[in-house]
């Protein structure tokens, strides 16, 4: 009985998931679902600007070399709305990320998913991609 | 036992489907940098009556999150697929579209009756003469943010050039704001897939306010250009959670990259 209620639980979970997400404009025509990146770098600029926010991070790569990433996230007023202020994430921290690596130009991300090195499990301002329509409240 | 076994596991086996369906979707559909961050009033107090003004009207104020067409204004407006009458020259003209094209992407006015996932509201504008406009305010609403409603009576000009928001003429039924537009340039889009218009459309409004977190419009769309025949669509917006800031500057152009990463230009070949 009990592993039943178990499978009914467990079915009614993944029903809650699949639960369609309706999202906005513009990320199908410029990144790629399909190639998610996960990589830690240092902030190098955030940019409470609109359309979108932007998040700079710069990532040194096995070879050295550095490349800066640029990403893009939703709107700053919807990111303010929730209770994120700049000084909760400025140029020099050491961060992880999650994006979706642009079409063309691979290190133009949409971000997924960004936190602190020191506080991996409190992530930041907001999630982007595919399943994600929501930003975390502060 | 075996029979809850069995619904349980054919439930499981349904919703997987449909998760790897919605998964499969997502990948193919996925058509947004996702929003979500305009928090919305409180489900216990949705219900509750609706404010008047001083001379007794509903108070249309807000700010609203939503209340128009976005992705798709056949879906948006309660229509199922391919029941929007469009001529067939229309729906070409749709599928021939590519979201990336779409003004709006570029900061061009959303018009009617596009509503994004920014908070907007109606400010009633009240003079020694009583309520003579109604400006519709929209916190992403892009160059030419404002929209007017004229109030007072007047009618249509017989003159008028096409323009992005054109002529609006409103009037209370009851408690049920009315607004008359006419004289739409063709320029924008009813949402970013695509769907076209004429300058011959016409559009009528009929908004009202069942409650105190809901407002109501019941859309006329009529466009001899573009369809076979009017058709009403309905939306619904919500009202933003009271106690988070008003509409906010929004400047779009100020920082608008889109189309870099996926390698196109804004706007560049908008039909």
């Amino acid at each position: 009985m009990r592993t039943t209620l178990g499978v009914l639980v467990a079915g009614l979970g993944l029903f809650c998931l699949a639960v369609p997400v309706v999202a906005h404009h513009g990320f199908d025509t410029e990144y790629d679902a399909k190639k998610k990146v996960s990589l830690t770098g240092v902030v190098t600029k955030v940019e409470w600007l609109n359309p979108h926010m932007r998040v700079y991070i710069d990532v040194k790569g096995a070879d050295g070399k550095v490349t800066n990433w640029n990403l893009e996230m939703t709107g700053p007023n919807h990111v303010r709305r929730q209770g994120w202020k700049p000084k909760d994430l400025v140029a020099g921290e050491e961060v992880s990320f999650e994006a979706y690596a642009g079409k063309v130009d691979e290190t133009r991300g949409s971000l997924a998913r960004i936190a602190k090195v020191a506080e991996p499990d409190k992530p930041l301002f907001g999630q982007g991609g595919p399943g994600a329509d929501t930003i975390p409240s502060k | 036992m075996r029979k809850l076994l069995v619904i349980s596991i054919t439930m499981m086996g349904l919703t997987l489907t449909l998760l790897v369906q919605s998964q499969a979707q997502a990948q193919d559909r996925v058509r947004s940098i996702p929003v979500g961050g305009s928090p919305l009033v409180p489900e216990r107090l949705v219900n509750g009556p609706v404010p008047r003004l001083p001379d007794g009207k509903p108070d249309l104020t807000g700010p609203w999150v939503g209340g128009g067409s976005n992705a798709d204004i056949e879906r948006d407006g309660g229509l199922k697929p391919g029941e929007l009458p469009l001529l067939p020259s229309a729906k070409a003209l749709r599928d021939s579209r590519k979201e990336q094209d779409e003004p709006y992407v570029a900061c061009l006015p959303m018009s009617v009756p596009r509503s994004n996932p920014y908070p907007w509201k109606f400010a009633m504008s009240y003079t020694s003469k009583g309520l003579t406009h109604i400006y519709l305010l929209h916190e992403l609403g892009d160059a030419g943010a404002h929209r007017v409603v004229y109030m007072d009576g007047r009618k249509h000009p017989d003159d008028l050039f096409p323009t992005w928001w054109g002529h609006s003429i409103g009037r209370w039924e009851g408690d049920t704001l009315v607004i008359d537009t006419v004289g739409y340039n063709d320029k924008f889009w009813f949402d970013s897939r695509g769907t076209p218009h004429t300058e011959k459309l016409h559009t009528i409004e009929r908004w009202t306010r069942p409650n105190y977190g809901t407002l109501v419009n019941a859309f006329t769309l009529d466009d001899p250009g573009a369809f076979s025949r009017p058709v009403q669509l309905k939306f619904t917006a919500k009202l933003l959670r009271p106690d988070f800031d008003d509409l906010m500057e929004d400047i779009c152009t100020e920082n608008n990259q889109a189309g870099i990463a996926g390698g196109y230009k804004l706007n560049s070949e908008s039909k």
